[in-house]
């Protein structure tokens, strides 16, 4: 494959967007080498797009498991390192373990989700981007690669199904 | 016999249903660059009036919350009103009702998102940021009950120091855990649907340090699918699992007084009354912060419109209901026990000196809400749903004072008892309020209160469909 351009393919709308992505499935590119960006988040079938995957959920799952055990060692360990008698009450007691284990697991569940997004996502990343401010105005980006050698192609058929502009677009500090 | 359909005494017109739909925020968008630009107006466009309020608060703060709270670390808790047998007073009753103000936000915001309720697009940041500035006063608080707070850190695990640990079968600890887990998860849960409306404030900000700020806090996000795909994800998440979460944080409050054995806390029914009661008075506060926002941010009034007053104003009365019926177990239960205690304690609150509390707070947390909210057009009415929240959290706020220092009068020790008045207490409650509001205020000016990709979603999502002669909302699902 010869040297490869990134285009930038603005759309005013989901329908000439989602017929974009049609258009550059029919012209060879792969599903991996074109992204949209919106302002808002849209279902991947809508766009004809396959599902993005992510693992914010697995890594909040994680997290929900660490801090059950940490649950458990607090109301567990620290009473088999540290003994303290209160109120005739059992050492070991099952009701304030479910408590402390509970609060524990949440914490744990939602703190790892909440990394698991900046993980997942590359945040925080402040470095030069492909990226242009009308997506935050409503706007549809279609961001692709393509050969350079055909670039006026991929721009006229994007151009014939309702984009408002395809042009290439250069990294810039966001 | 032959049967008929009797026809409707006023018939409907088609023109009226058709004004009625696009009276909806949902059924009458604007492009999403002019909401960017109304929103980022309603920020940086700011009245005199405005800064002489934030410098009175920032006076009253410093005086009333600095100065006194110093005065009190300084002269010690002999400065406070309590004594044996009240060592529980405002301070403690501030903590448990910004507890309370916050519960709403988090559960507006959660529940509405999990239940799928449009309506609750515009304002789930504005009651999101009432719970995180509630939680910083009700932590304040603590520390102010506390009174020797230079020594705060024995409460850590620091067994080298104090050859002991903290004991986790203790619910003061419970209380910890739970309140700190609620803090920086409605914290989290504030800041991930910020993202987007942080990066549109970038791209629309030149320079300066608010362009600084902007572009820090939204991590370089621009809006590709995978992004989107993690953030929707992140956020349904923690829709589902901070609403158990906020039900245990005033569930552990509430244990804090029940499971001890005094007459008026050592009830089973603690629990869930003070869950609803968190949700009476929080609900009660989402309407006043609506009504001020509405009433003094520019452009406020596209955004918030009388349906979402009355979607407040629903709530309201369906939570005012619950918190009767969880009262009045809570009341009947020792009332027909007859303990000689807790039937001490009630004719204390009912005809002893502070009879005037208890009518009160039964009159503003169950007539007024009442009275006001089974009409619509009330509901929808901003200045009256606001005058019901005040009156609701004052009726809110007479509660928790008549549960913690009227009730830990009633002990079993007639001649311990005494009445507690504070002192010290009335100021730096006062210079909570006024920091609530001052947190506030400033953040209207650097945070978009209104969310609005989730406007502009929920717009896209919703047409107006023709079935015979009628116009119906529809609504698609875009996520």
């Amino acid at each position: 494959m010869s040297e490869a351009i990134t285009l930038l393919a603005m759309f005013e709308d989901l329908e000439p967007a989602s017929e974009g992505v049609e258009k550059l499935q029919q012209l060879g590119v792969d599903d991996d080498d074109m992204n949209i960006i919106s302002g808002i988040p849209i279902k991947h079938t809508i766009l004809g797009r396959p599902s993005a995957i992510t693992y914010v959920s697995r890594i909040g799952m994680f997290g929900a498991i660490l801090g059950m055990f940490l649950g458990i060692f607090f109301i567990y360990g620290i009473p088999y390192f540290y003994p303290l008698l209160v109120g005739g009450q059992a050492i070991y007691p099952v009701p304030q373990g479910i408590i402390i284990t509970f609060e524990m697991t949440m914490l744990g569940l939602m703190g790892f989700a909440f990394i698991g997004l900046f993980v997942d996502s590359g945040f925080p990343s402040y470095t030069p981007k492909e990226y242009t401010p009308e997506v935050s105005d409503g706007k549809i980006a279609l961001l692709f690669s393509c050969p350079v050698n055909e670039q006026e192609k991929f721009i006229d058929a994007l151009k014939n199904v309702g984009a408002e502009s395809v042009a290439p677009v250069e990294a810039r500090h966001l | 016999m032959a049967t008929y359909a009797k026809p409707a005494a006023r018939p409907h017109r088609h023109e009226e249903e058709h004004e009625d739909l696009r009276q909806h925020l949902m059924h009458d968008p604007l492009p999403r660059g002019q909401m960017n630009a109304m929103v980022m107006e309603s920020m940086h466009e700011t009245s005199p009036i405005f800064w002489v309020i934030t410098a009175v608060l920032a006076a009253i703060v410093v005086f009333a919350l600095g100065y006194e709270w110093y005065v009190l670390i300084m002269q010690g808790q002999g400065m406070a009103g309590v004594t044996r047998p009240d060592y529980w007073g405002v301070f403690l009753v501030n903590t448990v009702f910004w507890i309370g103000i916050s519960h709403a936000g988090t559960f507006i915001s959660a529940i509405l998102r999990v239940l799928k309720v449009e309506s609750r697009r515009p304002f789930t940041r504005a009651a999101e940021l009432m719970t995180t500035f509630g939680l910083v006063q009700a932590g304040l608080s603590i520390f102010m009950h506390l009174g020797r707070v230079w020594i705060t850190y024995w409460m850590f695990p620091l067994p080298n120091q104090r050859t002991i640990w903290p004991d986790f079968h203790s619910p003061l600890m419970w209380d910890l855990m739970a309140i700190t887990t609620y803090l920086l998860c409605s914290t989290m849960y504030l800041f991930l649907p910020l993202i987007p409306d942080m990066a549109m404030a970038r791209d629309r900000t030149e320079g300066g340090w608010l362009k600084v700020f902007y572009r820090t806090l939204a991590l370089g996000f621009r809006g590709t699918e995978g992004e989107w795909k993690n953030l929707v994800t992140a956020m349904n998440l923690f829709a589902f699992a901070i609403i158990p979460v906020m039900f245990s944080v005033h569930t552990i409050v509430s244990w804090d007084f029940a499971m001890a054995t005094r007459p008026g806390w050592n009830s089973s029914v603690f629990g869930p009354y003070f869950v609803i009661g968190a949700l009476h008075s929080g609900m009660a506060a989402v309407a006043i912060v609506l009504f001020l926002l509405r009433s003094t941010m520019k452009h406020y009034k596209y955004f918030i419109r009388p349906e979402h007053f009355n979607t407040i104003g629903m709530l309201m009365l369906l939570v005012s209901m619950a918190w009767a019926y969880f009262y009045f177990n809570d009341y009947i239960v020792p009332w027909y026990g007859g303990d000689v205690w807790d039937k001490l304690f009630q004719e204390y609150t009912e005809h002893g000196p502070k009879w005037y509390l208890w009518y009160t707070m039964l009159i503003c947390n169950i007539a007024v809400p009442w009275l006001i909210l089974w009409n619509r057009k009330w509901r929808e009415t901003p200045w009256l749903l606001a005058i019901a929240g005040i009156l609701i959290n004052v009726g809110m706020y007479l509660e928790r004072y008549i549960i913690i220092p009227v009730g830990v009068t009633i002990t079993r020790m007639p001649f311990t008892w005494r009445q507690y008045e504070p002192r010290i207490e009335i100021p730096m409650t006062v210079g909570t309020f006024a920091l609530f509001l001052l947190l506030y205020m400033l953040a209207s000016r650097i945070i978009p209160l209104i969310p609005v990709w989730e406007v502009q979603e929920g717009q896209e999502a919703h047409l107006i469909r023709k079935i015979g002669k009628a116009e119906i909302s529809t609504l698609s699902e875009m996520e």
